[in-house]
């Protein structure tokens, strides 16, 4: 399988910064428009609106002014005309108050003819509203009162206009800026959009390149881990083999010459007469070559069952059992079950081995000297257990055990599998199974 | 029998002990009894309606505690109307009931010489001929009354006498203040609008039926402000003074020194138009500052229909706060003074404002309902169209009164539910003034209503709180001592008090003022500055006792209250 060795990261990295990117410019863009939103609002919008008040302050003035000269020409009050001084003169005050503001928080830029007018409208006004009051101090009542009709009352009327024009050309200005704040609004809804479509595509990418590189990478690492299986099968086989030779070795040639060394002794110890001390040496050396060749066909037969080969896997372990027992001291409970069937050579000592390693691990690991082997032939598997109560896998030993690692290569070369597990009262318990069809396999 | 009661006295108290910690927090400890038939009371307001949907009608009337006969105990005095021209079916007049002393009250409008007809709307209270004994003033629709005390259980109609008649007006709420400060009661008489039955309004809800009208539909009229020359005349200063203002539709007024220079300012509630606060320049004129002290508007800036109005100092703080009552829709006003000149609303805040949205509120008084300290506010409701609840479900013709408990940090609590089932029955409440008629150191409280009964509810404590009354006779100032303030000093507490006439709506209170001092035996001491700005002070005074105060001449307690 083709690989590469691109690292996905940069990618990543790069999606990062376009979405962080992204995100920044849209947060300065959206603060632009706050404050451009904040400005006009300030600026345009509040302002309008206080002024617009004040307008309407200045127009209630207005008609409050209205409402008295009705009341003063009604004449149906028992007090004179300069009664209304007062009421006057808080209008007056509060008009005067009222105008000031406005003319600070006036957002449409009058003319100065407008604010002259408006100006010299409300000073003719209060001038004309002051000479008749001197004139209703002076008893002239009647020429006061027609003073309001003929004079006041049209002046009143004007400002009034006037004023009311101010309120529409206010109207107007606010409807602007309505306007230009839903410009503005519309404006941030589309960057919205346009924004999460961006985040999105972003977002999609990152996950597709992401995706991508996934693949790859587990693509590699199902091929690392083939080739790391495949080396260590090979391993394995290299080691059974050469194991294989060396074993095969020994027994027939070094088993031949001592052999061959031991009759030569022995026809020789026979040529030497009863009494020679040579004869007792010649048995010495004889038996020493018979002690070497029985060391030579363990070590072959522990280099590599030939029994397997020769006889049976089940009567290898059947030989193995007690040999293991004497050897190490473990007690070890062996069951054998079910109808036995051909298991290939090649097959056997890889199960073979596995019993071996198993074992080894339960004298140097489980601290205990009790162990159970149970070997079945399953209608469609065969099947082996080896358990003990000990201290069980560790840490240490599940990690740094070469032997683990090996067993289950070795099940997996046979196409079986192996399982770890804990049994009920602790310690291990190692279960091998290989499907008939893979012990068969080359079978006799 | 007794074993019966045993048992379930055994069954009983379990539930009791439970209940108790509830019982007691939600018990503000004191209860407002109605002691109205007992005591002896048998009013019938007359609005005279007949049909003809008269403005007028829907307004009246008011009432007042009043020691019409100097005997140390507070009468009452109850406001009626009349039936209009051409739809004559009884005879009603305004009802004096003197206090029997025992919490009874005998009937002695006729013996008084008062039985008089008239449209009377609300009354102020006031010594005005420094001889003693209170006279009264009734507002009318048409012309007032103002009626001498002989001081020998009779009033004598001085209307004509004193100058104050060919005065045909709706007038409303008044008032007695010394404003000049020359030691004789001057009269202010709110006027409401220009209203006459012959040129009356047709105003209607469906088209076709009549209904009363809104003062938008008829034209202010001013106030009056009448000074006392000291012969027995007035002398109509209104206009000379300042206070002449011929857009304004008022329906209450209260006194008040809100710029602390000693000198009694006004404050006019008005009905769709902005309220008025008249600053005495003390030169016998005013300045209208309403709009510079926050009082003219509501905070969003509108002129709320303004009905009843009073001052007291709910903070403690020495500066009286204002409450003023409006229309339903629009809640309470309720003012805390700032100290520079204006005023804050804190009805919401305060825990006032969203109870009385939908009531529509008329007499309005501060007292110190518990004894605790602390100035509570009392509220009489009603609307006035019958047909409201039609239009606005959640809003009644006849509404329950209110008790808003004040309990301390601008807090109040509505407790009108907790005081007493009869206090919370719904009425159409008008007037509304409080005086302690059986002399047990609490104020009691009486309510008018229109077209219907008056109330008057006891107040029992059970908190075992104390109180100290003091009733001050002036010898320079004025005699009943009306714009004294009166402020007593206990453990770095401070409360104060203002003698005043008018407040509420068309109604007064009685002039001794109570202060109610929580679980103290007495006050440091008490600071009284008399109306003509002198100022005596006295130590050590017991609580649970009431002195009377005589202007340069010392003060003396009496037995109980």
């Amino acid at each position: 399988m083709p690989t590469s060795n691109r690292s996905p990261v940069p990618g990543l990295f790069l999606g990062l910064i376009v979405t962080l990117a992204a995100l920044i410019a849209y947060t300065l863009y959206i603060t632009w428009q706050i404050s451009g939103l904040r400005e006009l609002q300030n600026t345009t919008a509040a302002r309008n609106r206080k002024d617009s008040l004040q307008l309407l302050r200045i127009q209630n003035d207005l008609n409050l002014i209205a409402v008295a000269m009705r009341d003063m020409l009604d004449n149906d009050e028992p007090y004179p005309l300069t009664a209304w001084t007062a009421q006057f003169q808080r209008i007056r005050s509060d008009l005067d108050d009222a105008l000031r503001v406005e003319g600070q928080t006036a957002v449409v830029q009058q003319t100065p003819e407008q604010r002259q007018f408006l100006s010299n409208s409300i000073a003719q006004f209060w001038d004309a509203s002051d000479r008749i009051f001197v004139l209703a101090q002076s008893g002239k009542e009647s020429d006061a009162r027609a003073q309001i009709r003929l004079s006041l009352q049209a002046r009143q009327a004007g400002l009034s206009t006037a004023v009311a024009r101010m309120l529409v050309q206010n109207n107007a200005n606010e409807e602007q800026a309505a306007a230009q704040v839903g410009q503005i609004y519309d404006r941030v809804q589309r960057q919205v959009y346009w924004f999460l479509a961006a985040i999105l595509a972003a977002i999609l990418l990152t996950s597709l390149s992401m995706i991508q590189s996934n693949r790859k990478l587990f693509a590699q690492i199902a091929a690392l881990s083939d080739q790391r299986s495949e080396l260590a099968q090979k391993l394995i086989s290299t080691q059974e083999s050469t194991l294989q030779y060396i074993s095969r070795e020994l027994h027939d040639d070094f088993g031949q010459i001592l052999t061959a060394m031991g009759a030569m002794l022995s026809r020789a110890r026979n040529r030497v007469p009863e009494e020679s001390p040579l004869r007792a040496e010649l048995q010495e050396v004889t038996e020493i070559a018979q002690t070497t060749l029985e060391k030579v066909r363990s070590l072959s037969q522990a280099l590599h069952p030939v029994m397997i080969d020769e006889q049976s896997l089940e009567n290898t372990i059947d030989a193995y059992i007690p040999v293991v027992e004497r050897q190490t001291g473990l007690t070890i409970s062996y069951e054998k079950s079910g109808v036995p069937f051909p298991v290939n050579g090649e097959v056997g000592v890889h199960i073979y081995r596995i019993l071996q390693e198993a074992l080894n691990n339960v004298v140097r690991h489980s601290g205990t000297l009790q162990a159970w082997v149970r070997f079945r032939f399953l209608p469609k598997a065969l099947e082996l257990e080896v358990e003990d109560h000990g201290v069980g896998f560790t840490a240490k030993s599940a990690k740094g055990g070469i032997g683990l690692v090996a067993m289950r290569e070795r099940a997996e070369i046979l196409g079986g599998s192996i399982e770890y597990a804990v049994p009920i009262e602790g310690g291990s318990l190692i279960r091998l199974h290989v499907p008939i069809e893979a012990a068969e396999k080359h079978g006799r | 029998m007794r074993d019966t009661t045993s048992v379930a006295s055994a069954l009983i108290l379990p539930w009791e002990l439970l209940a108790q910690p509830f019982a007691q927090a939600a018990s503000p400890g004191f209860q407002l009894v109605d002691v109205t038939g007992s005591s002896g009371i048998q009013f019938q307001h007359n609005s005279g309606a007949y049909g003809g949907k008269l403005l007028p009608e829907t307004l009246g009337s008011g009432c007042a505690f009043l020691d019409y006969d100097g005997d140390g105990w507070q009468d009452i005095l109850l406001i009626n109307g009349m039936d209009w021209p051409g739809h004559n079916h009884q005879r009603s007049t305004l009802q004096l009931y003197r206090n029997n002393r025992d919490g009874t009250f005998t009937d002695v409008t006729h013996k008084a010489g008062l039985d008089i007809e008239m449209y009377g709307m609300g009354v102020a209270v006031g010594d005005y001929n420094n001889d003693g004994f209170p006279d009264i003033l009734v507002t009318c629709v048409g012309q007032n009354r103002l009626f001498k005390n002989t001081g020998k259980g009779t009033f004598i109609d001085v209307t004509r006498k004193s100058g104050l008649d060919g005065r045909h007006a709706f007038s409303t709420s008044a008032l007695w203040l010394d404003f000049d400060r020359d030691g004789l009661l001057d009269l202010f008489i709110c006027n409401y609008v220009k209203w006459s039955s012959e040129h009356d309004v047709f105003c209607s809800l469906d088209g076709k039926h009549k209904s009363y009208c809104t003062p938008e539909a008829y034209r202010g009229e001013t106030c009056w402000l009448f000074r006392n020359r000291g012969d027995g005349t007035f002398e109509d200063v209104t206009a000379k003074s300042g206070v002449f203002d011929s857009s304004s539709k008022s329906l209450g007024v209260a006194m008040l020194d809100y710029d602390q220079d000693g000198w009694p300012d006004l404050l006019v509630a008005n009905d769709t138009q902005p309220n008025k606060l008249y600053r005495n320049l003390r030169n016998g004129t005013f300045k209208e500052v309403a709009v510079e002290a926050g009082l003219a508007f509501s905070a969003d800036g509108k002129a709320r229909a303004g009905m009843g109005v009073d001052i007291g100092d709910f903070e403690n703080s020495g500066a009286a706060g204002i409450t003023i009552t409006n229309f339903d829709n629009e809640m309470i006003g309720l003012y805390r003074n700032l100290g520079n000149g204006s005023y804050e609303d804190i009805a919401v805040p305060s825990g006032v404002g969203l109870p009385s949205k939908n009531t529509l509120g008329f007499g309005c008084v501060f007292l110190d309902a518990d004894l605790d300290g602390n100035l509570d506010l009392v509220v009489a409701n009603g609307h006035i169209d019958e047909t409201v609840r039609n239009i606005r479900g959640n809003v009644g013709y006849a509404q329950p009164p209110q008790l808003f408990l004040n309990e301390g940090k601008r807090q109040f609590r509505d407790v009108s539910a907790d005081v007493g089932n009869e206090f919370h029955q719904a009425k159409v409440g008008r007037g509304l003034a409080y005086g302690d008629f059986d002399r047990d150191g609490d104020a009691d409280i009486l309510i008018t209503t229109n077209n219907g009964p008056a109330c008057l509810y006891r107040n029992d404590q059970h908190s075992g709180n104390k109180s100290i009354r003091f009733r001050l006779i002036g010898t320079q100032s004025n005699r009943d001592a009306i714009g004294a303030m009166v402020r007593i000093y206990h453990e770095g507490t401070i409360q104060s008090r203002m003698v005043k006439s008018g407040s509420s709506y068309l109604s007064q209170s009685e002039l001794p003022v109570t202060f109610g001092l929580g679980k103290r035996d007495k006050i440091e001491r008490v600071v009284i500055q008399w109306p003509n700005g002198k100022i005596e002070e006295y130590k050590n005074l017991a609580a649970g006792k009431s002195y009377e105060c005589i202007e340069a001449k010392g003060i003396t307690p009496s037995a109980g209250f």
